[in-house]
């Protein structure tokens, strides 16, 4: 789509809703309206702004000239305490915002009232291990609202009401399946994932009828006894090896293909019982949408040992490399390296790192990593960078169609990794992962940035440091600008093209979830959560 | 850049240290009633060992592995801060509002011993002080140490309170610190959402109109910056607004006393800091 249009799109919708008070809440949202959000601007109906998980918004009110004066409008308190890393979706005037552990709120977006609260039931004894018992976000489709819980439930709920229409397992909590992601809704389907592979579990990623709930199929993101890949598991490892799906994917309406990562493989710091390259963890997973059969996979880290999870969520766009169309999904993976890969066939298109690691040479033809020697934990500690936390996280990254750049928030540290057991103790709640873990190298070395890099050969552009730690994503505009944040209460915009700081505000308290963008009467809002509260930014 | 005055900066600083004493121990803690300090024993290196193991499959993911902070935050200091008892119903009890979840599967023996574990590690590698705490005090008192630093509510401000310092600094590291402070500035671990970095680091910030500031950095983010002059006046720095912000390693306001003191004076003085606390 060319940079144009997006423009036009953005205005107008702006002119429609100019002038035109909309105060009736439809709540209807359909799978052609999500297919074609670019040009629903206003509305942020999916985790990630659109079935390309670009998290780019065509809106253009709020840009360059302008953002310097952007105003508080209100402010939502939670109700709930907790680690709050919920990205909302906000559709004809009502935003959904998710409580942790798992409260869903439905927010009056002129004034930040709120209209309904559900609140999952959870049991006493709730498992997560390895993982904050948190929720990132809801899914829509039609009038209903979809929501998976941390005790691994998925819950359809009534748009306008939150009335439960459904409730089914998704994974038995006592056997360590916990979910914290937003599920992702595509025509008449609702698609989830599973986190808890610390707890000694095996991954897969589910599709329910979003009429009732019904699974539609199921796959398992480890190959059992006969199944092709389960000789890259020694003896009987691949039953408790993890690789779950704990984040949103993305999806391509036209291979009807869907693209998600896979987790760390288990035990976490400790490879010996299971060699081999233990697929398909630490991959990106291709899969029919209607069969759930796996079309292809790319393995970013083979037979992984620092927890470096492939769970960010992937990024389509389309793209002229040396002078041929692709399809592109392009990934900033935790393992500090930036892949283009051909969303069609999983072909490795090109890579290279986007930040310091110390443990590959670099990636061979076919993108496997040139592994170093003596880059495992071991009992003493060994030093590698990236640490486990990563390059990147569960953040999303965004991409512009305007500026042709990939912008991630990334983390410069290393971490001495010690070795835990051979063997893991599953559903252990004190045997997270197989024990071992890290010390991490502190001090002013450590660093996170906005960096953008050119999205069809990860060339680095420019980046912005920030000081500390930080948990937000980045949202692009097509007003020229990057939203991101700190964990030291920073919300701030940048100029997409060059990184310069063009506002920020303090908000008192770390930022933990991606930024989004939303218009309603005519104007253009942007979103920051800070601590356990909703921030939301309009011009004066 | 901005000057604060001493009378703001002293309210605010006893405001932040209400909340930050008050707040997470008494307000955000679920309570969970330890059983009595007296019935669990005294911690031997084997239920440090014990500890430790349980430490590392419970506890590292989030901790690090040897308490000093992952995606949590450092609790090398918090059998101190807490005291056992606190540290006990901490992990009992779990801290809402901070990710931290109660631990109602562990046996009370198995708390117990990862409290053990915690309560050790900031004593790791510590080595007994040999001089006289008493002639080290003296030694304190002659030198004018309490201008910078307070013991027990009395002295300055400037330099690091040194009430429980026996507890946090082993003998060896006081020794360091004494000889050459600039080169062992203490670690602020305090913030979860930042690498521990070194506290007590001076900078040196020129305006856009060249006029220089030199000042110990109290905080710091990624748009802004908090800095103490020798005299301890604060300074809020815009980062985008002044010309440059340089750190300056290895340079501090505290006065190396190697060659000041003799090599007994300096026991004698770590002896008497060690106490502090009830380390020994």
């Amino acid at each position: 789509m060319k940079a144009t249009k997006y423009i036009l799109c953005g205005l107008a919708v702006l002119a429609l809703v100019l002038g035109a008070r909309i105060t009736s809440l439809a709540q209807n949202v359909t799978y052609d309206d999500i297919l074609h959000s670019p040009s629903h601007p206003e509305n942020w109906l999916t985790y990630g702004g659109n079935y390309a998980s670009q998290r780019f918004s065509g809106l253009t009110q709020i840009n360059k000239q302008n953002v310097n004066s952007l105003k508080l409008k209100w402010v939502y308190q939670l109700r709930r305490t907790g680690v709050f890393e919920s990205s909302p979706i906000v559709v004809d005037g009502l935003m959904y915002v998710t409580e942790p552990p798992t409260t869903v709120t439905a927010l009056d977006v002129r004034t930040g009232r709120p209209v309904w609260r559900w609140t999952a039931d959870l049991p006493r004894n709730l498992l997560t291990i390895g993982l904050f018992p948190t929720n990132r976000g809801v899914a829509i489709l039609g009038d209903t609202v979809y929501v998976a819980t941390i005790d691994a439930h998925l819950v359809a709920l009534d748009a306008k009401t939150g009335v439960v229409r459904w409730n089914v397992e998704v994974g038995d909590n006592k056997k360590a399946v916990a979910i914290t992601q937003a599920p992702l809704a595509i025509n008449g389907k609702i698609v989830v994932g599973m986190g808890g592979g610390e707890g000694g579990l095996r991954g897969y990623i589910d599709c329910y009828d979003a009429k009732d709930g019904k699974r539609l199929w199921r796959l398992y993101t480890i190959p059992t006894t006969g199944e092709p890949g389960v000789e890259t598991w020694e003896g009987d490892s691949y039953k408790y090896g993890g690789a779950t799906t704990w984040n949103t994917g993305a999806y391509d309406p036209e291979l009807n293909t869907l693209y998600w990562g896979t987790g760390n493989p288990a035990p976490d710091w400790n490879g010996d019982a299971r060699k081999g390259d233990n697929l398909y963890s630490c991959s990106l997973l291709a899969i029919d949408a209607d069969t759930g059969k796996m079309k292809w996979y790319f393995q970013f880290t083979p037979h992984e040992t620092h927890d470096w999870d492939a769970s960010e969520p992937p990024i389509l766009f389309d793209a002229t490399i040396n002078g041929k169309k692709r399809k592109i999904v392009a990934q900033a993976d935790r393992n500090a390296f930036y892949y283009v890969l051909d969303r069609a066939t999983g072909e490795f298109i090109t890579g290279q790192a986007y930040a310091h690691q110390t443990w590959a040479k670099g990636l061979d033809a076919k993108g496997r990593p040139i592994e170093l020697p003596n880059i495992d934990p071991s009992t003493q500690g060994t030093l590698i960078y990236p640490s486990i936390t990563g390059t990147v996280n569960w953040t999303s990254s965004s991409y512009s169609p305007l500026t042709g750049l990939f912008y991630v928030n990334t983390r410069e540290q290393g971490a001495y990794y010690y070795k835990g057991h051979e063997k893991m103790d599953p559903y252990n709640p004190n045997d997270i992962g197989g024990g071992g873990g890290q010390k991490l190298v502190n001090g002013d070395a450590a660093y996170t940035a906005v960096r953008a890099l050119e999205a069809t050969t990860g060339n680095r552009k420019w980046e912005f440091k920030m000081v500390g730690d930080s948990w937000t994503g980045t949202l692009v505009t097509a007003g020229g600008l990057v939203f991101c944040a700190d964990s030291q209460g920073n919300f701030f915009a940048l100029d997409a093209d060059n990184g310069k700081p063009l506002w920020n505000i303090q908000l008192g308290n770390a930022l933990r979830a991606n930024p989004i963008t939303y218009a309603v009467d005519g104007k253009q809002y942007v979103v920051g959560e800070a601590g356990t509260s909703v921030s939301v930014f309009g011009l004066p | 850049m901005k000057v604060i005055r001493p009378w703001y900066a002293a309210a605010l600083i006893l405001a932040l240290g209400v909340l930050g004493l008050a707040s997470p121990a008494a307000a955000q803690l679920t309570q969970a009633a330890p059983p009595p300090h007296a019935a669990h024993p005294r911690a031997t290196p084997e239920s440090i060992a014990a500890g430790k193991a349980l430490f590392e499959g419970t506890c590292a993911n989030c901790h690090g592995i040897d308490g000093s902070g992952a995606n949590g935050p450092n609790i090398r200091s918090a059998a101190v801060n807490l005291g056992p008892e606190g540290l006990y119903a901490r992990i009992r009890g779990g801290a809402i509002g901070s990710g931290m979840p109660a631990f109602t599967a562990l046996e009370d023996a198995q708390v117990w011993v990862i409290v053990d574990y915690v309560g050790s590690l900031g004593h790791e590698g510590a080595v007994l002080a040999t001089g006289d705490a008493q002639k080290g005090k003296e030694i304190y008192d002659a030198n004018g140490c309490a201008k910078c630093h307070a013991i027990a509510g009395q002295g300055g401000n400037l330099g690091p309170e040194l009430s429980k310092i026996g507890v946090l600094r082993g003998t060896v590291k006081l020794q360091a610190i004494l000889a050459d402070p600039g080169a062992n500035l203490p670690l602020d671990t305090s913030l979860q959402e930042r690498a521990a970095y070194p506290a007590y680091l001076v900078y040196r910030v020129t305006t856009k109109d060249g006029k220089a500031i030199e000042g110990m950095r109290v905080n710091e983010d990624s748009f802004t910056m908090q800095l103490r002059d020798a005299n301890g006046r604060l300074h809020s720095v815009q980062k985008f607004e002044v010309q440059k912000i340089e750190p300056l390693p290895g340079k501090t306001f505290m006065p190396s006393y190697k060659g000041k003191l003799s090599d007994k004076q300096i026991d004698d003085l770590v002896a008497y800091l060690s106490g502090l606390g009830g380390a020994q």
